[in-house]
């Protein structure tokens, strides 16, 4: 057989065609494919989920179990084989491919042996004065383009470290009043004894020798000589809700028949429920019939005293007029804001700080004791550490960017008792305190450190590096031991009381991000920023059980009647048994995002959600 | 010029010399991880010789296809030879070896092996560097001819080539100059490999490349079928340091295999644009004399300004590094570190560091960005003063000639020259 040239030509052009089409055709498919499997991805497989949940209402159910199994198989199958058609449409796809270029090179090669390109006009001279004019733009266009973007790029690093040196100078008017009498303090704490009048509430502030008595421009001296005189009982405080995690700030609040069941939307169980102003993640305060929450916004910081029975407002009193405080706010992250720190009260007075450094004391009826800025905290989130009053003592946390130190300010003057420098990184950590048997101590996590400190003198009595990261969590305390842990650190369990502290476990299986641990009965709990409560051994440090409810928990678990409350972001409060072993004992909604702590008094929880206090109960 | 080659073929030994004495340094980089949870830790173990064996056989294969298409262009004139000879090199370093270990890429750890004594460069990446650039020096790019797996898939679909307009091929022509310094930029600041997250091909040799880049390598083939070799000419930066090297290459291929006869039947056979023209001065020999003048006087000017524009870029330039990047990310947006899905942001956690220490850390390389900034901003600048110097600079010639500088020695304009080999 003799095949001619133009039939071999034409044979080539066939297949030439055909190969092609046979490309485009699976060029298609592989497209839907790939679409295909882009929307059902295994992982994102619906039903499985829906499955899996019905089984935690289940959990003895097999047959449910077998089914999960199943389907979850068959969901893997589909996406391997769908797989495996891509691979397979690929080389199918590029067989097409080769073989239509190879028939074309062939036609080409075959109608003439040598094809010339085509070409454009040439004049040899003419296009290289062309080309060079070209090549000037080009390059100038490139160095043009190259320092216009220069100019236009901000260099966000040096304005961090440049931002620092801008913080220092605000704070400037405050810092220079303050600072001569601080620094004799944070080498030597003075004693109560002999409390260093430091007034800063006043625009004498700068000659630092003025009594604190003049103050009179904001706050009558009648008010402050009308204070209730004594200092709270251990018994009165433990009645109320005077923390940041109660009465001692550890999670632990000594309140009988909690309620268990509500639901915030349906309005089962709301006793009453009011909009709170201005924003805030402050957790509320109790004493006697008052509660108390702290909002903020740019314009101004403020208290909120309400009735607790009935959910009325009582007063509200701004944060305004403080020597010191800047008239712009410093930037703070949306879930942070300007009033994170919860308040604190003695019974006499009420107190509470903004992310702006202002800490201002008020009277039951709301009347301005005295307020002061301690100089704006440079802190990228937003202040966070939350108060505690030791005696006649405000205690708190000032652990920023550029220093960290524990202040203890008089209570009825806001003078500084005392002041400690700390050796720490910034944190958001609150103080808490501990009766050990033979001392109160109150102790304090950051990063690198978990410390002990004499709250009547400021003398550091313990420390323990162990932490690491922007520490959030603040510690956990029962019988002898602290409880610090960090999410990328660890957990560790600390021996107090009796000879130096150690380190007496660790543990990182689950480690929280912002809630902080809470220790009872022998039994440790932790809850993450990824849904998971666990529950661990005190003692040992080995694991009881832990339970994954899936949504975050930035608010700190507390203890109440055998129980442990713990709400997560979503506003569910997981309620379960305080046990070795799990027990759910209910669920009850909010129905709105939450990230405070519940508070317990008299029967009744009372929960602050985003934009609503609620009080809860029957 | 044979001095020049061997104080090369010198540099080559002495370099080799140097990185393995750094190599015999060369600890394990990152200490091993303790873990309190019982996790054993896994022996470590030395890649088995059959796979240190296959390294060796494809450098050997390297020789072997370097010295046939040399020998093709060379001694046989055989276009055909050579083209064959490209498409054993797609499919074994191409589809076999899926594009990996390449000359191209190679040019990385080199640079990696000079800044970072903890880098050992592999042996076989020092001779895949090596060897097309000796190969170069003497013989012209025969190792883009027909070793090159990405020349090659180029070249098979360049059906339809169409000829640019020279300055457009000029401007163009730039682009291969920067990307080289980028990837060495960026290699020196140990911030990325920039050749081999671009290479636009080795997704189609893997089967499996990121969406976009398929997409981007077949673009390439498409742009590829008019435009011949489009990678290759205005991009590749290993072309640039084999170009530098083909242009002192004595035995450079020829069009014609004796005496040109003027005949013009090549003048239109490269698809690359890379055959000179004889030339004869026009114009006024006065104004050409003086505009190369101004351009010799312009070059330092062009450098500095050059260098200036790069140490200006070299905010943006640095965002491709993964610790600047993210040390923005988090001054910018702090909330980030609450994201449990961003992998970096976590891993930066769990270290322990605080972020002025990360800032701290990207500061510095920031500041290796601005010097680097200089150094490209410079090097650019001398690329295009000199680019404008080669423009206007007059140099008589007669025949039609390869460019021995972009000729890629495909051998494709051989067989349009009528006059055959004296025997
Ligand atoms: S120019 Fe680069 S990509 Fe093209 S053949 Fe040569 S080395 Fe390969
Ligand atoms: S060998 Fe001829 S056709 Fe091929 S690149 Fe060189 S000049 Fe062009």
């Amino acid at each position: 057989m003799n095949i001619s040239k133009d039939d071999k030509i034409k044979l080539a052009q066939r297949i030439a065609w055909m190969a092609a089409g046979f490309a485009l055709i699976m060029a298609v498919l592989l497209i839907a494919n790939f679409a295909q499997t882009k929307l059902n991805k295994p992982i994102d497989n619906k039903t499985i989920p829906e499955l899996v949940k019905r089984l935690s209402e289940n959990p003895g159910d097999e047959t449910l179990k077998t089914e999960i199994r199943a389907f979850d198989l068959m969901a893997r199958k589909a996406y391997f084989t769908s797989q495996w058609q891509i691979r397979t449409g690929i080389y199918l796809m590029f067989l097409g491919v080769i073989i239509s270029i190879l028939a074309i090179r062939y036609i080409l090669a075959a109608k003439s042996k040598l094809n010339e390109i085509d070409s454009v006009e040439k004049v040899n001279e003419l296009d290289k004065l062309v080309a060079q004019k070209w090549v000037i733009y080009v390059g100038s266009g490139l160095i043009a383009l190259a320092l216009g973007s220069g100019f236009l790029a901000s260099n966000s690093l040096k304005d961090y470290m440049v931002n620092e040196n801008i913080a220092v100078q605000e704070e400037k008017p405050v810092e220079t009043a303050v600072d001569p009498a601080i620094q004799e303090q944070a080498s030597t704490p003075v004693d109560q004894a002999v409390p260093v009048a430091v007034p800063t509430t006043t625009e004498n502030a700068v000659s630092s020798n003025v009594p604190a008595e003049t103050n009179a421009t904001v706050v009558p001296a009648a008010t402050i000589a009308a204070k209730p005189a004594g200092l709270p009982t251990q018994a009165e405080l433990k009645a109320n809700y005077p923390f940041f995690r109660g009465p001692e700030g550890d999670g632990v609040a000594f309140q009988k028949s909690t309620p268990t069941d509500w639901n915030g939307a349906g309005g089962k169980n709301v006793i009453w429920k009011v909009k709170v102003p201005k924003a805030g993640f402050s957790s509320p305060i109790i004493w006697g019939n008052q509660l108390f929450v702290t909002g903020a916004d740019a314009q101004s910081r403020v208290v909120y005293c309400y009735d607790k029975t009935t959910g009325k407002l009582l007063w509200e009193a701004a944060a305004d007029n403080i020597e010191g405080s800047p008239a712009k706010m410093p930037k703070v992250t949306a879930d942070t804001g300007l009033a994170a720190p919860t308040m604190a009260t003695d019974g006499r007075a009420v107190f509470a700080i903004f992310a702006t450094g202002d800490v201002i004391a008020l009277d039951m009826s709301g009347k301005r004791l005295w307020a002061r800025n301690l100089g704006v905290p440079d802190n990228h989130y937003g202040h966070g550490s939350s108060l505690i009053v030791y005696k006649d003592k405000l205690l708190i946390q000032y652990d920023t960017n550029k220093s960290g130190k524990l202040i203890a300010l008089d209570t009825q003057t806001g003078t500084t008792a005392w002041e400690t420098a700390r050796n720490s990184k910034i944190s958001w950590s609150s103080p808490i305190l501990v009766n050990t048997g033979s001392r109160t101590e109150v102790i304090l996590t950051t990063n690198p450190n978990v410390n002990g400190y004499d709250p009547q003198t400021g003398k550091e009595l313990w420390n323990i590096a162990c932490l690491s990261g922007e520490v959030g969590p603040s510690a956990g305390y029962a019988e002898g031991m602290v409880f610090a842990a960090n999410e990328y650190a660890k957990l560790v369990g600390i021996k107090i009381g009796g000879g130096t502290p150690e380190i007496v476990w660790e543990a990182d299986e689950f480690l929280p991000e912002v809630s902080s641990p809470m220790a009872v009965n022998g039994l440790l709990f932790i809850a993450t920023t990824y849904g998971v409560l666990a529950c661990y051994d005190a003692k040992t440090g080995t694991k009881n059980w832990s339970q994954e409810y899936g949504d975050a928990f930035y608010s700190s678990p507390v203890y109440a009647d055998g129980k442990v409350y713990i709400t997560d972001m979503t506003g569910k409060t997981h309620i379960v048994k305080a046990s070795k072993d799990y027990q759910l004992i209910g669920t009850p909604e909010l129905g709105e995002k939450a990230v405070c702590s519940p508070v317990f008094q008299d029967g009744r929880v009372y929960l602050r959600g985003m934009n609503n206090l609620y009080c809860l109960g029957k | 010029m044979n001095q020049l080659k061997r104080y090369f073929l010198l540099i080559s030994v002495m370099l080799y010399g140097a990185i393995q004495s750094f190599a015999a340094e060369a600890k394990q980089r990152f200490p091993k991880p303790e873990f309190d949870t019982g996790y054993v830790q896994p022996h470590t173990t030395a890649p088995s010789p059959r796979y240190m064996l296959l390294q060796y056989f494809d450098v050997l294969v390297l020789l072997i296809v370097l010295s046939v298409v040399t020998w093709f262009v060379l001694k046989k004139r055989s276009r055909k030879g050579v083209f064959w000879t490209s498409v054993f090199s797609l499919l074994y370093f191409g589809f076999y070896r899926e594009g990996c270990i390449c000359s191209i890429g190679s040019i990385q750890n080199v640079v990696l092996g000079m800044v970072d004594p903890t880098y050992a460069i592999p042996f076989t990446a020092l001779l895949f560097f090596l060897l097309p650039l000796i190969f170069s020096l003497f013989f012209g790019r025969t190792f883009c001819a027909g070793a090159c797996p990405l020349g090659a898939i180029q070249d098979i679909v360049a059906i339809r080539p169409i000829e640019l307009p020279k300055w457009i091929q000029k401007v163009l022509g730039l682009i291969p100059y920067l990307y080289l310094g980028l990837a060495v930029l960026y290699v020196a600041t140990k911030s990325e490999f920039i050749i081999c997250r671009y290479d636009p091909f080795v997704g189609l040799f893997r089967f499996d490349a990121p969406y976009n880049m398929l997409i981007l390598g077949i673009l390439f083939l498409a742009v590829g079928v008019f435009v011949a070799r489009p990678y290759c000419r205005f991009f590749c930066p290993y072309g640039v340091l084999l170009g530098w090297m083909s242009k002192f290459s004595s035995r450079h291929m020829t069009i014609t295999p004796a005496a040109c006869i003027q005949c013009k039947l090549c003048s239109n056979s490269c698809p690359f644009g890379a055959i000179d023209e004889p030339v004869v001065e026009t114009g006024k020999r006065r104004s050409n004399v003086n505009r190369l003048m101004t351009y010799f006087v312009l070059l330092p000017l062009w450098i500095g300004i050059g260098g200036f524009a790069g140490s200006m870029m070299h905010v943006p330039l640095s965002r491709f590094n993964q610790t600047v990047y993210l040390a923005e990310q988090i001054i910018e947006h702090p909330e980030v570190k609450n994201d449990p899905k961003n992998i970096d942001v976590r891993t930066f956690m769990s270290s322990g560091k605080s972020t002025e220490q990360l800032v701290q850390e990207a500061d510095t390389i920031r500041r290796q960005f601005y010097w680097g900034g200089w150094l490209l901003g410079g090097f650019m600048g001398l690329v295009i003063g000199t680019s404008l110097i080669n423009l206007s600079k007059f140099r008589k010639r007669e025949d039609w000639e390869p460019n021995k500088t972009n000729c890629l020695s495909c051998g494709r304009c051989m067989d349009y020259c009528p006059v055959k080999k004296e025997e």
